[in-house]
This record gives structure tokens, C-alpha cells and sequence, in this order.
């Protein structure tokens, strides 16, 4: 009798997994390469109406509260503009008028703050001159964040953190409180990155009112003669 | 004398659990990911502290490129009620009776496959003139083209007299979409997106287009700040 027990093959039953990871991986890389974790982040802007307002309602800023910030930047030889190079030009309440105008060479209210050549290097001083002027609102803040950060609130971190916003905002907006009026004026040579970098100063310093204005002859008049000294010295 | 064995080790190493984890990690990009979308110019946004996120759904972006091109983006809502595509197709409609009507004697007339594409575009930026000449292209010269065009833009303050840039920007805000019309009014519906090295005049000039418009709000996109305080 022959044999008929027919020897039944084993089959290896582990697959080799080392092509699937290979594959796993490349998608991977396809995948990383394709996406955009970082969402951008956006500042909001209010710019008042174009519509003419009433002479008396215009000129509401008190002028120990105003404070004028005028960029100005240089261009290349392609005509684009550099991020890290220009100059900042500030003066402190209402632009000079009539007689004063007249004695303008002599009593410049502006002074200049140059970039220095590298990425915000005008704005730590920029920043320390605001903070000078908002210095009620944000010695207020700052007591306010030591309490947001011991919790003293709430409990809870997301009732803590609404009750510490909406506190920020009451007193960023507290009249009773010395505020400065911010307005923001830039050359055609400035760069955009200059301009959002002084909006962004607003926010560091918890500054509310500030606006964006376009410059105009008394401005330049007073540049033009803050570098005529300049090139004296 | 006994034999000394030699255990012969398994070379093989058991990728299984390897397998596993590369799985896991690509569902979850492939969940979590958002592609890029294709821009015309490449755009650096400065930096800013702030911490609000762009809205990804309801959104009119205005590109500006640092030679100072205009471009425009639009996306629909979120859910599938206002599909972008179908925002696109409005917002086209909408421009094109909007710029016959301020130039009646050339008026651009769009093929339904011409407005089709145009609803599949995600950036686009070249003069109402030439629209349906940029449209028929095929999609490698239509990019190229789009590097070199921009939206005509100019210094203009008559409400009743508006320029292109402004006619895009009333086509966007009459489209179908109710939820763009609400965002934009709150100014969060329009956000202007430049490069550091864009000169601010163009910025400028953009945001007093809208100002004439009488849309005074809106988001200025910037980057995270790397450095912190």
C-alpha cells in the first residue's frame, strides 16, 4: 500500500510588513510636505468713515494726549521696499500751527529713532516710549495679570481667562485713565511689515485709540527739517 | 566531545508594530491637513502678536505682491450651503454686469465653460478685459500669465464711479452667500494679506479703495511672532 498521508506544507504565516511601511512612509512625506499646520494670524482694523466731519467734532484730542508716529523707509534699487531699514519720526501733541509754523526751525517738536539696520530695531524704544505715555492702563494691566495668572478669578481656566479679557478691556478703555491718542502716519517709502509692527506696538501696550492717518505737509516740512539738522551735526 | 550549537539568530526583524505606528501617523495628517493653496506670488506676512486665526470659511483675501500686483481669493462657508465653487460662479456673474455696465461699449461676454473654470480658481487677478482670453488658456500658461497681470487698481473716491478692484469687492459682497455679506461688514470677511516688503502706499491705497466703499473694517493677515516677550 502506498502511502497516502499527504504531508501538508506549513505555511509561513507572517507577512513581510517592510514594503507596507516603506509606503506608509512615503505618504507620510507627501503629507507633511502638503499641509499648513500654522493657520496665519490676523489684527483688526477700524479706519474711520471718509465722510467730512463737523470741524468741532474733529479736533476732540486733547492735545497732551495726542502722540503722531510717522514711518518712514527705504526702498532699493527695484523699488521694493526694505523691512529692516528706515527711520521713525514721533512728536508729541497737536501738529504746530500759524505762529508756530513760523518758528518751526527753531522749535522742532519732532525727534527721530533710526532702525538701526536690523528687524525691529527701532521698536524697543518705539515700545518704551508708549508704554511711558499708557503707563496708567498698563500698570493696571500688569496687576490684573498677576491675578489672571494666580487664577484668582476663577477656578476654572476658561471662566478665568474671559473674566481676565473682558477686565483688560474695561480698563483699556476707562476714560478716567490718562490715555494717550496714537496716530499712525507713513511715507510712501514704508514697507508694510513697518507699518503692522507699530499696529502691533498698540497692542503690546495695550494702547485702544489709535488710528491711521495719511501724512501731510506740516509733517514732511518738520522731517525735512530734522534731517536738514541732522546732516549739520 | 560535545558539538558546541551555534543558535542561529532570526534576521528578520517584525515590522508589524512599525507598520502600525506609520498608519497611525499618516491617518492623522491625512485627517488633520488642510492643503496649500496655490497663490500666484509667494507672500512672507510680518509678524504680529496677535492671536486671533484667520477664518477659513466666508473670506474675500486681497493678495498684494511686493512689486504691488493685486489678487484676489475667495472661499464659501463652512458647511456645504455656499460651496465655493458655487460663490465663485456668483461672484463672476455678478462682476461681469457690473463692469457692462460701467463700460457698455466692450462689454465681456463668458461662456458657461468659461465661467465653470473660473469657479475652480482659487486665485485670480487679471483685468475684466481680458478675462475670457486668461480663462481659455490652458492651466500652466493661465498661471504664468496671472504672475504678470494684477487687478487695475487706482486711487478713486467716487462711490458712484468704481474702479475693478472695488467692482469685485460689490460682487463679493452682493453674492449669493448672506454669511460673506454678514463677515464682511464685521470685518472679518476681508482680509489683506502683503508681504513685508510690499510698500505701504499700495496697502495704503487698497485700504482706502475700501474705505470709499465704506468698509472701514477689516483683518490685516500677519505671521506669529517667533520671539517671545
Amino acid at each position: 500500500m502506498a502511502k497516502t498521508k499527504s504531508r501538508q506544507k506549513k505555511f509561513d504565516t507572517r507577512i513581510d510588513f517592510t514594503p507596507m511601511v516603506d509606503m506608509n512612509m512615503l505618504l507620510i512625506t507627501f503629507f507633511m510636505l502638503c499641509t499648513t499646520m500654522i493657520k496665519s494670524q490676523t489684527l483688526q482694523i477700524a479706519l474711520p468713515t471718509n465722510e467730512k466731519v463737523e470741524k468741532e467734532q474733529q479736533n476732540k484730542v486733547k492735545q497732551s494726549e495726542a502722540v503722531t508716529i510717522i514711518i518712514d523707509g527705504k526702498v532699493d534699487e527695484n523699488g521694493l521696499s526694505k523691512p529692516d531699514d528706515g527711520t521713525l519720526y514721533y512728536f508729541d501733541g497737536m501738529p504746530p500751527s500759524g505762529e508756530e509754523l513760523k518758528n518751526l526751525a527753531t522749535s522742532n517738536p519732532m525727534k527721530q529713532i533710526e532702525f538701526g539696520n536690523k528687524t525691529g530695531g527701532a521698536l524697543p524704544a518705539v515700545r518704551e516710549i508708549l508704554r511711558e505715555r499708557n503707563k496708567a492702563v498698563v500698570e493696571k494691566i500688569e496687576v490684573l495679570k498677576k491675578d489672571w495668572k494666580d487664577q484668582k478669578f476663577s477656578k476654572n481656566e476658561e471662566t478665568n481667562d474671559s473674566i481676565y479679557l473682558a477686565k483688560a478691556k474695561e480698563i483699556r478703555n476707562d476714560s478716567t485713565l490718562k490715555r494717550p491718542v496714537v496716530i499712525i502716519k507713513a511715507t510712501p517709502n514704508a514697507s508694510y511689515a513697518h507699518v503692522v509692527s507699530i499696529l502691533d506696538e498698540m497692542q503690546i501696550n495695550n494702547i485702544s485709540r489709535y488710528q491711521i492717518d495719511r501724512i501731510n505737509a506740516v509733517d514732511s516740512a518738520m522731517m525735512v527739517l530734522l534731517q536738514g539738522e541732522a546732516l549739520k551735526k | 566531545m560535545g558539538k558546541v550549537k551555534i543558535k542561529k539568530k532570526e534576521t528578520r526583524i517584525d515590522m508589524t508594530a512599525m507598520s502600525d505606528v506609520t498608519v497611525l501617523l499618516l491617518t492623522f495628517f491625512m485627517l488633520t491637513s488642510t492643503f496649500l493653496q496655490k497663490e500666484p506670488v509667494t507672500v512672507i506676512t510680518p509678524p504680529s502678536v496677535s492671536e486671533e486665526k484667520v477664518p477659513d470659511a466666508n473670506l474675500v483675501s486681497v493678495l498684494l505682491s511686493p512689486e504691488g500686483r493685486v489678487f484676489l481669493e475667495i472661499t464659501g462657508s463652512k458647511d456645504s450651503t455656499f460651496k465655493s465653487e458655487t460663490v465663485r460662479a456668483d461672484l463672476i456673474k455678478n462682476m461681469q454686469s457690473l463692469y457692462n455696465a460701467a463700460h457698455p461699449s466692450n462689454p465681456v461676454k463668458l461662456t458657461m465653460k468659461q465661467v465653470e473654470t473660473f469657479s475652480k480658481l482659487n486665485a485670480f487677478g487679471v483685468p475684466m478685459s481680458k478675462m475670457a482670453q486668461w480663462l481659455d488658456m490652458p492651466t500652466d500658461e493661465r498661471d504664468k500669465a496671472l504672475e504678470k497681470a494684477g487687478i487695475p487698481i487706482n486711487m478713486n473716491e467716487d462711490p458712484n464711479n468704481l474702479n475693478e478692484f472695488q467692482m469685485w469687492i460689490r460682487a463679493a459682497y452682493n453674492s449669493v452667500n448672506p454669511e460673506l455679506q454678514e463677515t464682511m461688514v464685521k470685518g472679518k470677511g476681508i482680509a489683506i494679506k502683503a508681504d513685508q516688503t510690499t510698500p505701504y502706499s499700495v496697502a495704503s491705497m487698497v485700504m482706502d479703495n475700501l474705505q470709499t466703499m465704506k468698509m472701514n473694517k477689516f483683518s490685516l493677515m500677519t505671521a506669529l511672532k517667533s520671539e517671545e516677550e
